[in-house]
């Protein structure tokens, strides 16, 4: 970890602080395995991730914006639109006597294309136009939900083939007893016989994904320059860093992430939703801000956001098993973010760019 | 850091699997103890009403009754998520569960059918709710709910006949994709379609926002004044299109059948503001749903596929009768 300062605040209160937010999620772990029933299994665990997975990208792709001194509210709406669009293609290319699986693949790919489109005009504004990005990015979200709405006000986007629905709630991995391991498709045993599911195929697609963009941020230029706009801006000119081309790539990445949680959605579900992504939109902002990024920008890193995630998504599904309703989830995230924010000021010199 | 999330992760996998091998042997539970989830589809009185029959069935039959969280919206997206995580706590023998769309419920619930765990939908249903013949979603046992389309169309001619057989109608409804209020909707174009005076001018879809309701309501109204009666399909969409007639100022003149008999909407009809509410019998479903249940999981009975309590009708005539106030839901 590279750090510039760390000889001020040194030793174990140091390094509790950086990490406090792991050290949450273990204390969340340990207290809800005694105290949740049935919390401690792989069942649970997949749970978590499965539900959580739209959280993850819509935080990643928040994460970006944030990073550069944005933020980007269109998000959560981008993500209803895709699924709408999504499906709507999916259905037409099979109405037009295709296979399954080629209606979904070209749906899917025609849908990735369309969603660059939001974060090209949020870029557009906020870079070439000046317009602050709280605001670009907050008509972006009325427009993507209007779009929505009249995209699905004469006729509701489902009917997906059932395949969709296979791939979507499907797992990676199965293992029964007697038939041993098999890829993708649940054996064929009779009912109440235990088959163990393992790694959702949705989690997949979403971490393979994670990964590839935590890499571009870490280690390639294109990386380091977000950092550089969000640290420094007048250096990141000085530098010779194209600005604006730069903050229209960033939203466009942020509109692609939030696309693919829309198409996730829709395979998970077989429906297109204008609000399917409206609830997970603040808990991807908390997400990033839990895992340590700064809102003023320059700092703040993929994996810290997932753990960020994660302490919500623990939470939330620790409460539902306990039986306590998710109010309190409100309440306990919004002590977390205080915290969050807290900590950040006593331990101010650290950089989590590693 | 990265390094650090990762050995988390795989002590977690390994954690959790050790656990699984316990949990195994720790669900010995009494052979006669049944226990039933309620999974209701979204917070509002019509899903309270039904809890108090699911627990008043089950207090008699000594049941233990596990009732999820109630979504706080309608959407597959916020009821899956409650669903698999009040199961995973495990022991759950039965779920009665108020689908939130015809088919992304499906393949969850058919996760779970698998595992041995026996389903009931009640309200709403999966598929076309025909669960004789073998098909994907033919796997819960029954479905025990009203009629839909024989509301629907009972409303039309009780509609029909409130504004004299001829004139503009309009639809409010919630969701195009929910069984429940599809039904509704179907039942009452067809009712519609035997008075050749009366004909339908729009159906708008609220998606379970009042708020919108009443907008839209107040839509129509403009494009079509003459409209003569409004039939709102549930809660959200009586109380939206009440208030629209109200903010027009077309109380009386635009007669507002509705679905649905909350506390609101009877007041609304005991002033004269509504002018014939349909009460479903929510309590009465979820008794029922209890009941078969019990009768499937402890006697083996044979359940049918389809119980269907009927409707009550409140009218200004029949809305202070004290035998009455039992279809209320609080």
């Amino acid at each position: 970890m590279q750090n510039l300062n760390n000889h001020t605040r040194t030793g174990l209160l140091l390094k509790i602080g950086r990490q406090w937010a792991l050290l949450f999620l273990f204390i969340e772990l340990i207290f809800f395995s005694f105290m949740a029933r049935g919390f401690l299994s792989l069942n649970v665990f997949q749970i978590i991730f499965f539900f959580g997975t739209a959280v993850f990208l819509l935080g990643t792709a928040e994460l970006f914006a944030i990073i550069t001194g944005g933020i980007d509210l269109s998000v959560g709406y981008v993500m209803g639109l895709a699924t709408i669009v999504s499906a709507k293609l999916i259905v037409a290319f099979t109405k037009t006597g295709m296979g399954p699986g080629l209606s979904i693949t070209l749906g899917i790919l025609l849908t990735l294309v369309i969603g660059l489109l939001p974060g090209y005009v949020n870029g557009m504004l906020i870079s070439k136009l000046n317009v602050p990005p709280f605001i670009a990015t907050f008509s972006m979200l009325g427009i993507s939900h209007g779009v929505s709405e009249l995209l699905i006000a004469e006729k509701a986007a489902k009917n997906l083939p059932q395949l969709a629905n296979t791939i979507g709630n499907g797992y990676f991995l199965y293992y029964s007893k007697g038939i041993g391991f098999s890829f993708f498709s649940r054996p064929e045993v009779a009912r109440r016989v235990k088959v163990v599911e393992i790694l959702p195929n949705v989690v997949v697609i979403a971490f393979i994904l994670i990964a590839v963009f935590a890499f571009i941020l870490n280690r390639t230029k294109f990386g380091q320059h977000t950092y550089a706009i969000g640290g420094n801006r007048d250096a990141a000119i000085r530098s010779g860093i194209n600005l604006n081309r730069h903050i229209i790539k960033v939203y466009m990445l942020a509109s692609f992430l939030a696309t693919i949680a829309g198409v996730l959605y829709t395979l998970k579900y077989v429906t297109g939703k204008a609000d399917a992504g409206a609830s997970s939109l603040l808990d991807s902002i908390a997400a990033v801000v839990i895992g340590g990024a700064s809102l003023y920008g320059g700092k703040g890193t993929v994996w810290r956001t997932i753990l960020g995630g994660l302490i919500i998504a623990v939470l939330e599904t620790g409460l539902r098993i306990m039986g306590i309703p998710t109010f309190d989830k409100y309440i306990i995230v919004g002590i977390i973010l205080i915290t969050a924010v807290l900590v950040d000021q006593f331990f101010p010199e650290r950089t989590y760019k590693e | 850091m990265k390094k650090a999330l990762m050995i988390l992760m795989v002590l977690l996998v390994i954690f959790s699997m050790s656990a699984n091998l316990f949990a195994n042997g720790q669900q010995d539970k009494g052979k006669d103890e049944i226990t039933m989830l309620f999974m209701p589809g979204v917070a509002d009185p019509f899903y309270y009403m039904m809890e108090k029959g699911v627990r008043a069935k089950a207090e008699e039959l000594g049941v233990n009754v596990i009732v999820a969280e109630y979504p706080k919206s309608w959407g597959p997206e916020v009821q899956v998520p409650i669903l698999e995580a009040t199961v995973a706590q495990g022991g759950v023998d039965m779920i009665l569960i108020a689908p939130t769309a015809i088919d992304a419920l499906v393949a969850p619930l058919k996760k779970l059918y698998d595992k041995g765990i026996e389903i009931i939908t009640v309200d709403t249903f999966l598929g076309d709710g025909d669960y004789s013949k073998d098909s994907d979603y033919s796997f819960p046992l029954s479905y025990i709910g009203s009629d839909n389309e024989k509301g629907g169309r009972e409303i039309a001619e009780h509609l029909a006949e409130m504004i004299g057989k001829k004139g503009k109608v309009y639809v409010n409804s919630t969701n195009p994709d929910v069984s429940s209020v599809m039904g509704r909707v179907k039942g009452f174009k067809e009712g519609i379609k035997e008075f050749p005076d009366i004909k339908l001018v729009g159906v708008d879809y609220n998606m379970d926002v009042q708020q919108k309701a009443t907008d839209q309501t107040l839509a129509a109204l403009q494009k079509d004044p003459d409209i003569a009666g409004i039939f709102a399909t549930n809660v959200y969409s009586s109380q939206g299109a009440y208030q629209a007639v109200v903010n027009a100022g077309l109380i009386g003149a635009v007669k507002l059948a509705t679905w649905d008999a909350t506390v609101d909407m009877i007041n609304a009809l005991k002033k004269g503001q509504v002018d014939l509410v349909l009460a479903q019998k929510p309590y009465e479903i979820g008794y029922l749903a209890v009941e078969w249940g019990y009768k499937y999981l402890h006697d083996g009975a044979e359940v049918p596929k389809k119980v269907i309590p009927g409707f009550e009708y409140f009218t200004p005539e029949n809305v202070n009768d004290p035998d009455m106030d039992q279809y209320i839901y609080k």
